[in-house]
């Protein structure tokens, strides 16, 4: 059975959420998951890697009209770099949904929905825009 | 002559290949990949407004548009796409009739041809074998860069039983699929109405460039 969303909550923003301030160990933290082995530099120069924007999470994944739709697939998803994040920056993260559209493979007919988070700094700068696919069928 | 008629960039959503890092490695691999040109065949849409004309200059590579649409009968590449074609058919619509889009394309100055039509589900030989086959379908693509296994092998029966012409593309998603399936033609192409004109009049075949090696198929 296909899933079929409604078009029309296309550009429908859905969540919007002020972040907490970002520290230097949750930076620090994470250059060390990624392996880096280089030692940081001093706390005036830190920034995050590019991917820590990832770990941005509004208080809504997912808009209330697909919250029922269980079976969605993480089909990956686009970022566009912004300004880098510096410890203390307060991050805005607004959610809309971006596009929905369908397409056939092998197994048969998918939805696809888009969901575009634009994520911005204290000053209004634009720190990253990702666009999460997801797949529903 | 030879051009992939079958190509994804970035303008699609299950690809990452930029056009002109597509053009960069067709250029280092000269030797073993001899594309004249690609055909850009975006899933489910017609974006004409892109300018490649500096792209082809600097590479030496012609770039044709078409698009791949998604019918009752599987996937289909269109060439000569025009107004009254998009005026026609919702591009972006996963259930246009194959039939009607076969025929209107043609009427309208185009040409579709199925592809990768041994994949379950959207190839053509799936629904042959549950459904009447389709008039005016000139060619199939018979070799596929990106099918699995068997798959370019269950089209030959298609091409025996029905007459069709072979094309080929390679389908590619990634810039190091490009060129690996193409299609020779006997006759120069330089533009998409030159193209429309050979895929009807005949005269080409599909050409196999993995493995470093040519195998052409006729």
């Amino acid at each position: 059975m296909t899933v079929s969303f409604d078009r029309s909550i296309i550009g429908r923003e859905f969540d919007h959420t002020e972040l907490e301030p970002i520290t230097a160990e949750e930076i620090l933290e994470f250059i060390a998951v990624t392996g880096e082995t280089e030692p940081p530099p001093a706390l005036a120069d830190l920034v995050a890697p590019p991917t820590f924007v990832v770990r941005v999470r509004g208080q809504r994944f997912v808009p209330p009209n697909l919250a029922g739709v269980t079976s969605g697939l993480d089909a990956g998803k686009d970022i566009e770099f912004g300004v880098p994040i510096r410890p203390g920056d307060v991050l805005t993260s607004v959610s809309t949904v971006h596009d929905i559209y369908e397409k056939t493979g092998r197994s048969g007919i998918m939805s696809f929905v888009v969901l575009r988070t634009v994520v911005t700094n204290q000053r209004g700068e634009q720190v990253a825009v990702i666009d999460q696919r997801m797949m529903f069928r | 002559m030879i051009l992939d008629l079958h190509t994804h960039s970035d303008a699609s959503d299950d690809s990452r290949a930029p056009v002109e890092t597509y053009l960069k490695w067709l250029a280092r691999k000269r030797d073993v990949l001899p594309i004249d040109g690609i055909v850009l065949t975006e899933h489910r849409q017609w974006n004409p407004a892109q300018d490649y004309r500096r792209l082809e200059d600097h590479y030496g590579i012609l770039i044709l548009r078409g698009a791949e649409v998604e019918t009752d009968y599987g996937h289909v590449l269109v060439y000569g796409v025009n107004a009254d074609i998009t005026r026609r058919f919702d591009f972006s619509d996963v259930r246009l009739a194959a039939q009607e889009v076969i025929t209107a394309v043609t009427h309208m100055g185009g040409i579709a041809l199925p592809c990768h039509p041994g994949r379950p589900t959207i190839g053509l030989c799936a629904h042959y074998a549950t459904k009447p086959p389709i008039e005016g379908v000139v060619a199939v693509e018979a070799l596929n860069g990106g099918s699995r296994r068997g798959e370019n092998e269950r089209v030959q029966h298609l091409i025996e039983r029905y007459g069709y012409r072979a094309v080929g593309g390679s389908d590619s998603h990634l810039v190091s699929h490009i060129g690996i399936c193409a299609t020779e033609f006997d006759r120069d192409i330089h533009d998409v109405e030159e193209l429309v004109q050979a895929l009807h009049a005949g005269g080409y075949r599909p050409v196999d460039f993995r493995n470093g090696l040519r195998q052409g198929a006729r």
